[in-house]
């Protein structure tokens, strides 16, 4: 039965796979026995994924792409199915988290507007409309976008970010009901703050504003992913997945902010 | 390969069920992930098929009658567990009474009925568990509730509303635990096969029609997205509802 929370055999592209997220995505993928076609336009960074996952024991190889562009997307998917004959699994993780220059609203510019949108947004769209035509023609296929929690709710003084990652869940879930009949599921992850970036301490100021209070791992995120590629999660398509230390709905509550109210002594 | 994150060796698992359940299915794969299980209820048949396929994986089981609407019986029952296996690790709350009128033609003690078939048990069962999972630090709280929990539906308003209730419950209580390290989610299920819905075939293929993936879903769907909420694997996950419904959470 537990089988089916295996990859063996299976080929995945992961977008922003030198990322921190997208590393660990690559790494738990490869762990639950998948090929995997890093791609990243940081090409040392893609390079030291493809390696741990060599180190791993799998395949891996490395296709840059700057994913706001249709042409080097499309380019970098042809090789990526040729490469092992087929793509089974496509995870949207490529995006920038820290885009947003803190100025006025009415002061951003067109340039910012479109990367921010582009790199978010755009990118998973490019992605998944060169391999949706090859999944439908396998009647397979999973596609995961790495969303955010912020794709459902707002944030003082950022747009692109928010409104790209709302983007992406309407992607998925209007993908998911168009693919559905074809055999492929389209589910997206909306992660809570992840360490990332740089060392313990730049998180522990945020730490109070989660429920868990602390950020989560990359390495956490990874079996989430497992799942939503594997044949275990068969019934789930258009759906959304939080992993976020409980963050999505404590909007009303910030812990260690909202007191504590014994109503009923 | 399976990741090792995904592991239940060792772990104590309660799986409570009324109605339909799928005490039977859960228990086998916590089983076969390497629990130790324990199913709490009524229907004799489902547990005790439950125990005998934990048994057949070759892990300790057993079954135990309780009435789960009663907080004193599900005390005792939580002692039982305790005083064998010492610990408990995971609580799955498992109860569906279907119930569907409209709303001018329900009374007020079929409202009753429902919120104490649905959702009652829910909040005796976390807390007669729960407070043991404090004490440790850890544990596993998965509740089982509907999409129509989040959903509405012409005369299922009191089903929805006591499904609902699961939902905001899972939500609010995965961050009041949240600095216990006691993970709370929830699976919300679309329209399950062998199910009082799916029981006349014209429900069953106007129902599947219905679902974006064409087909009812199964045990199997939400036994595996509970060994991924059951075990390391969702370290920070909480709060969240798993949504296995066939993409009809997605429609507009």
């Amino acid at each position: 039965m537990l089988e089916k929370l295996s990859l063996d055999g299976r080929v995945a592209v992961v977008t922003g796979g030198g990322g921190g997220l997208g590393t660990a995505i690559c790494l738990s993928l490869a762990k639950a026995g998948a090929d995997i076609v890093v791609t990243d336009f940081r090409v040392e960074d893609g390079e030291k994924t493809a390696a741990k996952v060599v180190a791993a024991g799998r395949k891996a190889v490395l296709f840059p792409a700057d994913i706001t562009r249709s042409d080097q997307v499309n380019d970098m998917m042809t090789k990526a199915i040729s490469q092992w004959g087929k793509v089974d699994i496509l995870v949207n993780c490529a995006g920038i988290v820290r885009g947003e220059v803190p100025k006025p609203f009415w002061e951003m510019s067109d340039l910012e507007w479109h990367r921010g949108i582009d790199t978010n947004l755009s990118g998973a769209f490019y992605c998944s409309r060169i391999v949706a035509k090859h999944m439908v023609d396998r009647q397979y296929g999973k596609i995961i976008n790495i969303a955010s929690g912020f794709g459902m709710r707002g944030r003082r003084g950022s747009f692109m970010y928010n409104i790209a990652k709302a983007g992406v869940i309407l992607l998925t879930m209007s993908l998911a009901l168009t693919l559905a009949q074809y055999g492929v599921r389209v589910n997206a992850i909306a992660p809570g703050l992840f360490q990332t970036l740089g060392p313990k301490e730049g998180y522990d100021a945020l730490a109070p504003f989660i429920p868990m209070r602390r950020a989560g791992q990359p390495s956490e995120i990874g079996a989430l992913a497992v799942y939503l590629a594997s044949d275990a999660s068969a019934y789930a398509t258009g759906e959304v997945f939080s992993i976020d230390g409980g963050a999505l709905f404590s909007g009303y509550a910030p812990i260690n902010y909202a007191p504590s109210i014994p109503l009923n002594e | 390969m399976m990741l090792e994150e995904f592991s239940l060796t060792d772990k104590v698992a309660l799986i409570g069920g009324l109605g339909q359940s799928w005490q039977k299915e859960m228990a086998g794969y916590l089983a076969e992930a390497g629990a130790q299980v324990a199913l709490f209820g009524q229907d004799e048949e489902q547990m005790s098929a439950g125990v005998k396929k934990a048994q057949e994986l070759g892990k300790e089981a057993m079954a135990i009658p309780v009435d789960v609407t009663s907080y004193r019986q599900v005390e005792k029952m939580v002692q039982t567990v305790l005083k064998k296996w010492q610990t408990i690790d995971i609580l799955v709350n498992s109860f569906n009474l279907p119930f569907a009128k409209p709303l001018v033609e329900t009374g007020p003690e079929e409202w009753q009925k429902a919120m104490s078939a649905n959702s009652t048990p829910v909040f005796i069962c976390t807390r007669a568990v729960g407070k043991y999972m404090l004490e440790r630090k850890e544990g596993k709280v998965v509740n089982i509730t509907s999409g129509l929990g989040e959903r509405g539906l012409p005369n299922g308003t009191v089903y929805c509303a006591s499904k609902g209730a699961v939902v905001q419950f899972t939500r609010a209580l995965a961050l009041e635990w949240a600095q216990y390290n006691v993970q709370v989610n929830a699976i919300a299920l679309g329209w399950m096969a062998d199910t009082v819905e799916t029981s006349k075939k014209e429900w069953q293929d106007s129902l599947t029609r219905l679902t974006p993936l064409k087909r009812l879903g199964q045990p199997d769907d939400l036994a595996c997205a509970l060994v991924y909420l059951a075990s390391d694997a969702s370290s920070f996950v909480t709060g969240s509802t798993f949504c296995l419904t066939g993409g009809l959470m997605a429609h507009g």
